[in-house]
């Protein structure tokens, strides 16, 4: 009997670490797959000319040349990071501020047409970005903002996703405090910045890293409206890069490899935010 | 304060409200100005410009053709092709997607040793630029790059075969998107209430039926969040086509938005290009009706 229970238990506990060694083996031979394309990116930027004929998990010899080289010979990259940046950085801030007004003024305050506009907002998800393409070239070309930093900030500034999850966040915030804030005869300039805004910096600081990263990373729009390689920001620069460096394998995978450094440091420093930020947008749907 | 005291409730009120209205249209005003001017004004020129065969160089020259453009979209092949490529391709990803981050963030959840750095190689392809990512991927799909050395002899060059060039892109769209909706479902496996787990097992569940009735039931939200708000964003796929195909090898990576791109772009056709817009558009309107329909009903917040 006791023999029985102790085998049927052997089995069990068989069982159990075949599981847990399956789960193991799926988990970590995922990941490496999806570490390949990173590891060739990086692999291949260091590996000689000589040697880039054939497939070489570890090249016989490796140099950083191709890096120095990016670093010190094509200097457009600095101009496209600092482009890049200094859009980023805008955008985020612009819609932090534009978004968390609006925000403000559909929870906080009772005004009429706050449910129309609330039903815009809303109706405005099921628009896709991309689609407005074209009008919009003309309007920019109209405006004269070609190659200009303001043709890439302001057409996106107005995205339903960051009123919508401000909203929820702002729509939780007891009634109280604003009560009494207006009590101690604080202006409604006050209350949104020195109340509504405090009590929200997780929300916010969560939409700011997700519109900086997003910003960044645009592509489609920024390729249509600059022309120009001094106005470029780097996803578009890339191009640039794969066009001169095509036949050039360990150069060009230096370049992309610099070029998505930027974030690459940024996801490190701020991993589990950025993926809250993500994980935000689920409530959203 | 005190002016409501003295002169009473109703003007103070009123004023109140008053104040109130103002404030509220003062601090939508940003939001309302950007959104006309960048959103709305467009919408409603595409749709004007539509009707047109449209002059780039000079918009008053352009000549007014009616429903023209849209009975020529009708006739269109490419546009057909395009269509039914971009269908395609949603097919292809949006289920390996679900498929790929759910096993994935059920995995993380089991709290496997190492979760951080699993969890850095399955999230950091999506920080990346879609440019790049295209032409990593035009590296790795090379003669010489490491997709080709060990399945070309399966596949053959797959960018160069009309079949295989399409699933191809979707295979680096998936390594390239799966964290963003492996993030969602982790973020609603782990919201599920670990009782109902130990309720099953003492009733004898194993680990399929604790999947099948516990952990797919719960987190059917997110689920049908990846399912619809991957759609909509897969439906518009353009940069993994841009940098790697450029719509070939004859037309079969060619997809709607890519497609929009040329016309607007390249053969400078705007009016017939803004159509092609406008029924892009409307196409996705129909699946978010038609999912919040379906869909939507069963699910509650």
């Amino acid at each position: 009997m006791s023999l029985l229970a102790s085998a049927v238990d052997d089995v069990s506990l068989d069982r159990k670490t075949l599981y847990t060694v399956g789960v193991y083996v799926v988990m970590y031979g995922l990941a490496a797959l999806f570490a390949v394309p990173l590891f060739r990116m990086f692999v291949l930027s260091v590996t000689p000319s000589d040697q880039l004929f054939g497939m070489h998990w570890i090249p016989a010899g490796i140099t950083f040349q191709y890096w120095i080289e990016v670093f010190t010979t094509r200097d457009l990259i600095y101009r496209w990071i600092w482009n890049t940046l200094v859009i980023s950085t805008i955008t985020t801030a612009l819609v932090l501020v534009v978004d968390s007004m609006v925000a403000f003024a559909l929870t906080r305050l009772e005004w009429p047409g706050q449910r129309i506009l609330f039903g815009i907002v809303i109706a405005s998800f099921m628009v896709p970005p991309h689609v407005n393409i074209i009008p919009l070239f003309t309007l920019i070309t109209q405006v004269g903002w070609t190659n200009s930093y303001w043709a890439i900030i302001l057409p996106f500034t107005a995205t339903p996703l960051g009123v919508f999850l401000l909203v929820q966040f702002f729509r939780d915030i007891p009634e109280e405090l604003e009560e009494s804030a207006r009590m101690d005869g604080f202006s409604t300039f006050r209350i949104y910045a020195q109340i509504i805004l405090p009590l929200s910096l997780p929300v916010i600081t969560a939409l700011a890293l997700f519109m900086f990263v997003w910003s960044w990373n645009q592509y489609l729009w920024p390729l249509i409206v600059l022309n120009n390689d001094m106005a470029y920001t780097l996803p578009v620069g890339a191009t640039t890069l794969q066009s001169v460096y095509q036949d050039d394998a360990n150069r060009l995978m230096a370049g992309l490899a610099v070029i998505s450094l930027p974030l690459f440091v940024v996801f490190l420093i701020f991993q589990d935010k950025l993926i809250s930020s993500v994980q935000m947008q689920a409530g959203t749907g | 304060m005190a002016t409501r005291s003295t002169t009473g409730g109703v003007s103070a009120v009123t004023d109140r409200v008053d104040r109130e209205t103002l404030h509220g249209f003062l601090f939508a005003l940003p939001y309302i100005a950007v959104f006309s001017a960048f959103l709305f004004y467009p919408l409603l020129k595409g749709l004007y410009m539509s009707f047109f065969e449209w002059d780039l160089l000079n918009p008053a020259q352009s000549e007014f053709v009616g429903l023209a453009n849209y009975s020529t979209l009708l006739s269109d092949p490419l546009f057909w092709q395009a269509l039914t490529n971009t269908t395609w391709f949603v097919v292809l990803t949006v289920p390996s997607l679900l498929v790929v981050s759910m096993v994935i963030a059920l995995g993380i959840n089991r709290g496997i040793k190492g979760k951080k750095v699993l969890q850095f190689f399955y999230f950091v392809p999506y920080v990346m630029t879609v440019s790049i990512v295209g032409f990593l991927w035009l590296q790795l799909y090379a003669s010489n790059g490491v997709f080709t050395v060990y399945l070309g002899k399966y596949v053959g060059g797959v960018l160069t075969s009309e079949t295989f060039a399409l699933p191809a892109l979707s295979l680096v769209t998936v390594w390239w998107q799966t964290g963003f909706y492996f993030a969602v479902l982790l973020a609603s496996r782990q919201k599920v209430p670990e009782r109902l787990y130990e309720a099953a097992r003492l009733d004898g569940a194993g680990p399929w039926r604790q999947f099948w009735d516990i952990t797919l039931p719960q987190m059917k939200n997110a689920i049908v969040f990846v399912l619809i708000a991957g759609t909509v964003f897969q439906f518009q796929v353009f940069g993994q086509v841009e940098t790697m195909t450029s719509g070939g090898p004859s037309q079969s990576t060619v997809t709607l938005v890519y497609y929009l791109y040329q016309l607007g772009f390249q053969t400078f056709d705007l009016g017939y290009g803004a159509a092609v817009g406008y029924v892009i558009l409307l196409i996705l309107v129909g699946v978010s009706v038609l999912n919040y329909v379906i869909v939507g009903r069963g699910v509650d917040e």
